[in-house]
């Protein structure tokens, strides 16, 4: 099932293009969209919603086209623009119900699922309070809310770590994490920093300058390789020399070995190693290369 | 998923299992979405509740409700007067355009709070990721200013009219100058509505929106009354009977109650003829002019 699918799609606006021939397609799960800013992004999102109008090519969201249908799209769509958008003087949950209201729900149902969706991106009491006081991490959880308060099949985020401290951005990613996973709702989510998505994302695109510099699994481009970094407290020189005559082969990075794994037993002989030296073992990490690397590489790797 | 978050024992006893939170999960949500219709009725709903200050802070429910007090008063002392003098006080056809003021004021301080949060606070955007439309949500902005405005003039002709009705006056009730006087609280509601609310839309920020709408209300009159008193003084009535037409609250005047309904002038008189049909277009043309002024301030705020 393919969530969204674009075709050659292009937007310019008077000065600049901002999506240049921009073919994708995207499945269920998380998908990060990762590029700099200006690369395109936020028109991309803009133009799945039905609101702007592409320049040429087309897009589908969910099998609909946003040129001819994009009220329905609208419907089963939830979107959490990168901008404040809150009312200081409204509670979260009076904005809440409201935002399900203008989905179409029920004044019941509103309520019911405005309260539900608050409590699982984690705002309790808080939320009866006006949003005028909110902490950055509470605004970021309420805009989440009103996205998802009317339980769309698919939501478009648009950088929601945005101004997070670390511990926030964590807890945010798990969130979306959970939205995947748990909720069922697929996830669009856009970041210039590839890292965070790596923890989060089944599926990254990239682009840049509005034009597609990669689309692929996350597991491709995070695969073990075959390394394994050990960091010991003292006596680096004496390990190596005895990983060396078990046959393994090592290389000394600085502080820490990069051990070549040849099968799980190197896993025994490092552990049977570091037991029979006494070594205060302080790392022990597999290798895996970041998306940062994979990008620095060409990208028909 | 299934964690289960224990009451405080002093609430239940262990044995009580109805005393336990538990966390279902995800539920989703399979029951009805209604129209795009129904969104924007909610819109509308919405923002009445909001011109009126109901569920806002105290303070911004002080405005509207002491200004709808004010607008009661004349309502009141007339009733008083037709009880002990047995003698009418002010006519219902007049009753806007003499506390013209009191609209004018209403309609400055709350019109800008209906557009100007969603423009500042960029809330916008949520709006136009749902079904409805600039289309919608400018027409929710509207009605819901209209109906305040026209709860804010025929309320006070209702009370005014039942009161006449309890009172029991000599000679027939007037029902007919009630029904034209709601005929011309309506005209005056879309008029000031559209004017009101196109007028704030321009601007984010409250201050400047109450400020906009305040100044073209006071230039509107002035010019009008002005031009009146010139032409009167060098006795061009006819050239004064179209300076009055200026001001918004005199156009509807001329074009509802008198042209419509052949009521008596709140002002000294209006052009007749040819001049009913201007005042009508008039009214008419600067709804449209709101209207459409709206839609393209709104196009262009979605496009960005």
């Amino acid at each position: 099932m393919t969530i969204l699918a674009t075709d050659e799609l292009s937007r310019s606006f008077p000065r600049v293009t901002a999506l240049d021939r921009l073919t994708i397609s995207v499945g269920p799960g998380v998908t990060g969209l990762v590029g700099a800013n200006g690369a395109g992004k936020s028109t991309l999102i803009k133009i799945l919603l039905g609101l702007l109008e592409p320049s040429g090519g087309n897009a589908q969201v969910l099998g609909m086209d946003v040129r001819t249908r994009g009220a329905e799209i609208r419907r089963v769509v939830g979107y959490m623009p990168e901008h404040d958008c809150l009312p200081p003087d409204l509670s979260a949950t009076e904005f809440t119900v409201h935002m399900a209201r203008m989905s179409g729900l029920p004044r019941t149902a509103a309520r019911e699922r405005a309260a539900d969706v608050l409590r699982h991106v984690g705002l309790y009491e808080e939320r009866y309070r006006v949003m005028g006081g909110y902490s950055t991490g509470m605004k970021q959880r309420v805009k989440l809310a009103q996205a998802l308060v009317h339980d769309p099949q698919a939501v478009f985020l648009d950088e929601p770590t945005n101004g997070l401290d670390p511990q926030g951005r964590d807890e945010m990613l798990a969130l979306i994490r959970r939205i995947g996973a748990e909720f069922g709702i697929s996830v669009l989510v856009t970041s210039h920093l590839l890292g965070e998505l790596e923890r989060i994302c089944d599926h990254v695109v990239v682009i840049d300058g509005g034009r597609l510099l990669r689309s692929s699994a996350i597991a491709e481009f995070t695969q073990a390789t075959e390394t394994v970094t050990v960091e010991v407290e003292e006596g680096q020189e004496a390990l190596a020399s005895r990983l060396a005559e078990r046959g393994e082969s090592v290389t000394a990075d600085g502080r820490t070995l990069l051990v070549r794994v040849r099968a799980p037993e190197t896993y025994d002989a490092l552990r049977d190693a570091v037991a029979d030296l006494d070594l205060c073992l302080i790392r022990l990490e597999q290798g895996r290369r970041r998306i940062e690397d994979v990008f620095k590489e060409p990208a028909d790797v | 998923m299934s964690e289960s978050l224990p009451a405080p024992p002093s609430s239940a006893p262990a044995s009580a299992p109805a005393g336990v939170i538990h966390d279902i999960g995800y539920r989703h949500y399979d029951g009805p979405r209604l129209s795009r219709g129904h969104a924007t009725l909610a819109l509308t709903v919405h923002s009445l509740r909001g011109v009126f200050g109901l569920g806002r802070t105290v303070r911004a429910k002080i405005i509207p409700f002491a200004l709808f007090g004010i607008m009661m008063l004349p309502a009141v002392v007339s009733i008083a007067m037709m009880a002990m003098l047995k003698e009418r006080g002010m006519a219902y056809s007049q009753y806007t355009v003499i506390m013209q003021a009191i609209p004018a004021i209403f309609l400055a301080s709350q019109s800008p709070y209906t557009v100007a949060p969603d423009l500042r606070f960029r809330v916008l955007p949520l709006y136009l990721s749902r079904p409805v439309t600039i289309r919608d949500y400018v027409s929710a902005k509207l009605a819901a200013m209209t109906a305040a405005l026209f709860l804010l003039l025929a309320v006070p002709l209702t009370v005014l009219f039942v009161g006449e009705l309890v009172v029991d006056m000599p000679g027939p009730a007037q029902t007919s100058e009630y029904l034209a006087s709601l005929a011309g609280a309506a005209g005056h509601a879309v008029l000031l509505a559209a004017l009101g609310v196109a007028i704030a839309s321009f601007t984010p920020r409250r201050g400047l929106g109450v400020a906009a709408v305040i100044a073209f209300y006071l230039l509107s009159s002035g010019v009008s009354g002005a031009l009146v008193g010139m032409m009167e003084s060098v006795g061009d009535d006819a050239a004064a009977a179209w300076a009055w037409l200026i001001s918004p609250f005199f156009v509807v005047d001329a074009a509802i109650h008198v042209g419509v309904f052949g009521l008596d002038p709140a002002a000294d008189s209006y052009p007749g003829g040819f001049g009913v049909a201007a005042a009508i277009l008039i009214m008419l043309g600067l709804i449209a002019l709101s209207v459409t002024a709206l839609i393209l301030r709104y196009r262009k705020a979605a496009s960005r």
